[in-house]
């Protein structure tokens, strides 16, 4: 159940909406974006007029005209200065600014998709977007920072120009215009049209290269390692193709854009000298001159921003989009129920409307202190029912009752609360033994985290570990082995309250053995609970009240 | 970590070396491109003198040498540009075959120490993420100290005062370079941390978002991550208050440059300067920017040098590059299976985890079934890697018809072996590719036939596309029945006279598990078979029996079970 990644090219109108909806996430942070603007665009004028003044001095000095050199100095000192705190503070808003969209995610996240991407297993897909993320770093300092500024120079610039006459003023002024706005609009067409072949070359050489790692034994056990790599070559070279046909437009628009700012200079130029233009004033020419070559030059590069704005627009939409998906089911606030009886009427679910539903008309009741077992094949969506039964997703007809009550009437927190949750994607944080048993929680002692590691047959571990408890156990578990790293989780879930536990899979991607062991440990650790265990297959060791067959997307056997 | 950072250093400087050639192309370029800066700054100066001086003759073609200059230059960056951008192609086709050889010539133990994933992510995305390092990085690191000392030395040339004012201000750079490099390192290898560390976090949480949703936990981690993000932000920026002291003083002293040249040029040019003087003087200061144009491409490039940093340390991880065998002509007999034997076999994955298998002996006649018992963790996975060739015993030896394993290349043992796992890994592409996976060169009837004798054709009518059906990443999904049946189909057409099955039928449900194991009966006759399984599946079998407990061989039973 994989999602895979919307590949095609972004529609314009889309990537608009998306990155004003970022804009607007930012909101709180505009006056230290716009002030960040503002002493970027300072620091470019204190540029412009120590180059002008430079210009101008010596034309002036050749001239025989007064030579003051306060302005000179003190433009010098200010673009020091200036520039040191522009980087300084349009990087101060940017983290901020990051930090606040983080956090505006991860919000929309848990509200709404996050649940139903979980039980979908979308690593990858969510690995994905957390870069995406961090590319719209490049959205304020990268591309709006320096448009913005170029936008308050352009009249700036074209005052100064016009000194040296109004008509070669103004067409260097319009020639800026193209450099700063039409260029990088060019920029950003050519990576929305080849972003996307990139993007998808990109895709198939991962693809490739998972295939051949993971698949290492296989390649070994069948001496076929030649024909993997030869795949990872082949793709790669899709991709290399696809790139170099973009890098060559960007390297020939790169070189048009210098053809431009050439010519802005070539114009100013001719009016100092006389031709085609009137002659300027010696020194307001000159002046314009050297602020022409400071100020074309400067913007030469903003058609590479536009190249980037495509990979920024793309980034933004994917954000917006798994952030704006609604959350399954509403939230009521009604009391929770006295009993605990779990009760499925006429339940017909699927998970998009284009793919054959999962269950169809299910009716199940699971009383309270009941042991029973959910049993279908692999790929029958078992994994949804715990999704209905948590409200990660909600059924398309029928409903869901807990003592009698709909859950949909009921408040998130609560039904939570009374229902916890082991699966194999039961994810193990990048965090303490602690951490990982408290998810941030505080009111619970030690006596009690060291009675569930025992229920889970895991706390002899624990004690051995290093530092106990405040041992770390790496990215998803990976100091611990995959029956140890299964035992945390259950301890964590029993940790909880709960009443009812849904089981879904727990064992599953354990050798053999060990799944045996864990379930064991599973029949003495959840004594006294409602238990909803979801397998494909059961191992033997399981006790259970009850064992439902799901074929077809309906219960066809319920029998022990 | 010391010793890291020098195996780093070492590998960078090896990847400077290997595209020396190509990088010094775009050096030329980019040397070329600044003889036409001076060409052009001293047109356009003449172009200024000859209208301050009102001597029109010389004005056509000084502007005529200066737009010339500029459009030559223009085509030459371009020119470069492509040619870094090939540049970076070029290296990044060679280190990712060189990372593929090493991949493929570590084989599957790689598995043991790295995620598939986090291997693949060496192979693709560090790999990518070098681009810059060669097309951008290398060039200007060794373009612009020449070409920074070109325009001071051409400007002394011209015009001895000002040109020793430039050379003053360009001998500051690696002055305050040294002052605050290395404070600027050290800032921005701990910002590349502190940013990493936080980024890591944030998409653990993600990750584990349904984990923490369901138990309730949302409001808590909400709270912790916008406090370690602004705690992130607080400390990088003391940091960066430094670090961009590192390029402030880029601008002093190019700001002071400018600032010294002008104030003494315009001096010389007191009353009425000849168009010489005047010439030199703008010469002087137009220069500037261009003196310090090569050290701020080197700047702006800086980040690409710590991508190389991240993947050396990535590629260490991974074996050092061994030369592959090539496979010699192999005549073996298929019919009837071999015989196996193992002498004394003793195994350790590395010192700390201590011996794995100890000196496990056993004789395995050729067509006969032996069946690996033991608890989890007895050590049957590590006999059978061994027997696959997927590692070498510590101690002892394996033999195939009396060959040692040792003196077999790769392919070799690989075309004497079928193996089936507990779960056969899926290549992204049709069902007949991943079939064919098995014998590329394999004949359609001996296809047909490997896939009706594993009952694929079973159930290839439910399939969308028959034998042409996708599967794999981003394609069909399989039931691990059909999965298996494809590992099974494969042996078939492999046909290897040893046949080694590890648990094949643990991850499938009863009924489906009753199927399988008739299929595997079948594919076994007339083979060697050694089956690591618990005891139903076992039972199926019959043959000879390994006792396997903490590593050691406790009983070896005879045929008759």
């Amino acid at each position: 159940m994989s999602a895979p990644l919307p590949t095609n090219p972004v529609a314009e109108t889309g990537s608009e909406t998306a990155l004003s909806r970022i804009l607007q996430v930012w909101r709180p942070q505009y006056t230290r974006l716009i002030t960040g603007m503002v002493i970027a665009e300072l620091a470019v004028c204190a540029g412009l007029a120590l180059m002008g003044q430079a210009g101008g001095r010596i034309a002036g000095a050749a001239v025989g005209a007064g030579a003051a050199y306060l302005l000179l100095r003190l433009s010098g000192v200010s673009q020091i200065v200036l520039r040191y705190f522009e980087r300084l503070y349009t990087h101060d808003a940017m983290f901020r600014a990051l930090a606040d969209l983080r956090v505006w995610f991860y919000r929309k996240l848990a509200g709404g998709a996050a649940a139903g991407l979980g039980f979908q297993r979308s690593g990858d897909l969510l690995t994905r977007l957390v870069s995406d993320v961090q590319t719209l770093d490049n959205l304020y300092l990268r591309i709006l920072v320096p448009l913005v500024s170029a936008l308050l120079t352009l009249p700036i610039a074209t005052l100064v120009w016009m000194r040296a006459g109004t008509e070669a003023g103004l067409l260097t002024g319009a020639l800026f215009a193209v450099l700063a706005f039409i260029l990088p609009l060019m920029g950003a067409r050519l990576s929305r049209r080849f972003g996307p072949d990139i993007l998808r070359a990109e895709s198939e050489l991962r693809i490739a290269a998972l295939d051949l790692t993971s698949g290492l034994r296989e390649a070994r056990a069948f001496g076929a390692e030649d024909v993997l790599a030869a795949a990872v070559t082949d793709r790669q070279e899709t991709l290399f193709k696809a790139q170099r046909r973009q890098q060559t437009r960007m390297a020939l628009m790169q070189g048009f854009a210098g053809l431009i700012a050439k010519a802005g200079i070539a114009v100013i130029l001719c009016a100092v000298a006389g031709l085609l233009f009137p002659q300027a004033p010696a020194i307001a020419g000159i002046t314009a001159l050297f602020v022409a070559i400071t100020v074309l030059e400067g913007v030469t590069g903003l058609a590479r921003a536009g190249l980037l704005s495509g990979q920024v627009s793309h980034a933004a939409q994917r954000i917006v989009e798994i952030a704006d998906r609604a959350p399954p089911a509403p939230e009521g606030n009604a009391p929770l129920p006295a009993g605990r009886d779990l009760r499925l009427e006429n339940v017909t679910f699927r998970w998009t409307p284009d793919r054959d539903p999962i269950f169809r008309d299910l009716n199940l009741t699971l009383r309270q202190g009941e042991r029973a077992a959910l049993i279908g094949p692999s790929g029958a969506g078992k994994s949804s029912l715990a999704a209905l039964i948590l409200k990660a997703a909600s059924p398309e007809q029928g409903r869901i009752l807990l003592g009698g009550t709909d859950i949909t009437t009921l408040r998130d927190s609560d039904l939570r609360s009374q229902i916890a949750w082991l699966s194999q994607a039961s994810h193990l944080f990048d965090d303490t033994v602690r951490g990982n048993l408290l998810l941030g929680r505080t009111d619970i002692p030690d006596t009690a985290l060291w009675a569930a590691l025992d229920q889970a047959r895991i706390a002899d571990v624990v004690r051995n570990l290093p530092d106990g408890l405040d041992t770390w156990i790496g990215e998803g578990g990976s100091k611990l082995s995959g029956g140890q790293g299964r035992r945390i989780a259950l301890a964590r879930v029993l940790l909880s309250d709960a009443p009812i536990l849904v089981l879904d899979e727990p064992a599953t991607g354990l050798d053999a053995e060990t799944e045996r062991a864990f379930l064991e440990t599973l029949n003495n650790a959840t004594e006294g609970r409602s238990v909803l265990l979801i397998a494909h297959r059961l191992t033997g060791v399981e006790k259970l009240d009850r064992i439902w067959r799901l074929e077809d997307g309906q219960v066809i056997s319920s029998a022990c | 970590m010391k010793a890291d950072k020098t195996i780093a250093k070492a590998w960078v400087k090896a990847q400077g070396r290997a595209s020396r050639s190509r990088t010094s192309v775009v050096v030329v370029l980019g040397l070329l491109s600044t003889l036409l800066g001076l060409l052009q700054a001293w047109a356009l100066a003449r172009t200024l003198a000859s209208v301050l001086t009102r001597d029109t003759d010389s004005t056509g073609p000084a502007i005529g040498v200066f737009l010339l200059a500029c459009v030559l230059r223009v085509i030459l960056s371009t020119i470069q540009d492509m040619t870094a951008a090939s540049a970076g192609i070029h290296a990044r086709r060679r280190l990712r075959r060189e990372v593929l050889d090493r991949i493929i010539g570590e084989g599957p133990a790689l598995l043991r120490r790295h995620h598939s994933a986090a291997i693949a992510a060496t192979l693709v995305d560090r790999i990518e993420a070098l681009d810059g390092y060669f097309a951008r990085w290398l060039p200007a690191a060794s373009l612009w100290l020449v070409s920074q000392w070109l325009v001071v030395i051409a400007l002394y040339v011209e015009n001895h005062q000002a040109g020793l004012i430039l050379a003053a201000c360009c001998a500051m750079l690696p002055i305050f370079q040294a002052v605050f490099g290395i404070a600027t390192a050290v800032a921005s290898r701990k910002q590349f941390l502190a940013m990493n560390r936080l980024q890591t976090r944030f998409l653990d949480r993600v990750k584990g978002i349904a984990t923490i949703v369901l138990s309730g936990g949302t409001d808590r981690e909400t709270q912790a991550l916008a406090k370690s993000a602004d705690d992130l932000r607080q400390r990088t920026m003391k940091v960066l208050r430094i670090a961009f002291l590192a390029s402030a003083t880029t601008d002093v002293a190019m700001v002071a440059a400018l600032v010294l040249i002008v104030v003494t040029q315009a001096h010389t040019l007191m009353g009425h300067p000849s168009d010489a003087v005047l010439t030199r003087a703008l010469y002087a200061v137009l220069l500037v920017p261009e003196a310090f144009a090569s050290f701020r491409a080197l700047s702006a490039a800086y980040q690409d040098r710590a991508h190389a940093t991240a993947a050396a340390e990535a590629m260490h991880e991974l074996a050092p590059l061994t030369e592959r065998t090539a496979a010699g002509p192999d005549v073996l007999q298929t019919k009837g299976g071999i015989s196996v034997t193992a002498e004394n076999v003793s195994f350790a994955w590395d010192e700390q985890r201590g011996t794995v298998i100890h000196d496990v002996s056993f004789v395995l006649p050729a067509g006969a079934t032996l069946i690996l018992e033991g608890a989890s963790g007895a050590g049957k996975s590590t006999l059978l890697e061994l027997l696959l060739g997927f590692v070498s015993p510590s101690q002892g030896r394996i033999l195939f018809d009396g060959q040692d394993m040792q003196s077999l290349s790769p392919r070799q043992i690989s075309s004497r072996i079928s193996w089936i796992g507990q779960k056969p890994v899926l290549f992204a592409g049709t069902i007949r590719e991943n079939i064919l996976f098995a014998r590329p060169d394999a004949s359609a009837e001996d296809l047909d036939r490997a896939v009706s004798a594993a009952a694929v054709d079973q159930y290839l009518s439910s399939l969308p596309d028959g034998l042409e059906t996708r599967i794999g990443e981003g394609g069909f999904g399989l039931s691990g029945g059909q999965a298996q049946r494809i590992a099974i189909a494969r042996a078939y057409l492999k046909d290897a006279p040893l046949l080694l099955l590890d648990e094949p039928t643990s991850h499938l449900d009863p009924k489906t598990e009753a199927e399988i194991l008739v299929s595997l009966k079948d594919l076994a006759k007339g083979r060697t078979v050694i089956l690591c399984s618990h005891s139903a599946q076992a039972r199926q079998f019959q043959g000879w029996h390994l006792v396997l407990d903490a590593g050691r061989a406790i009983a070896f039973t005879g045929e008759a079970a």
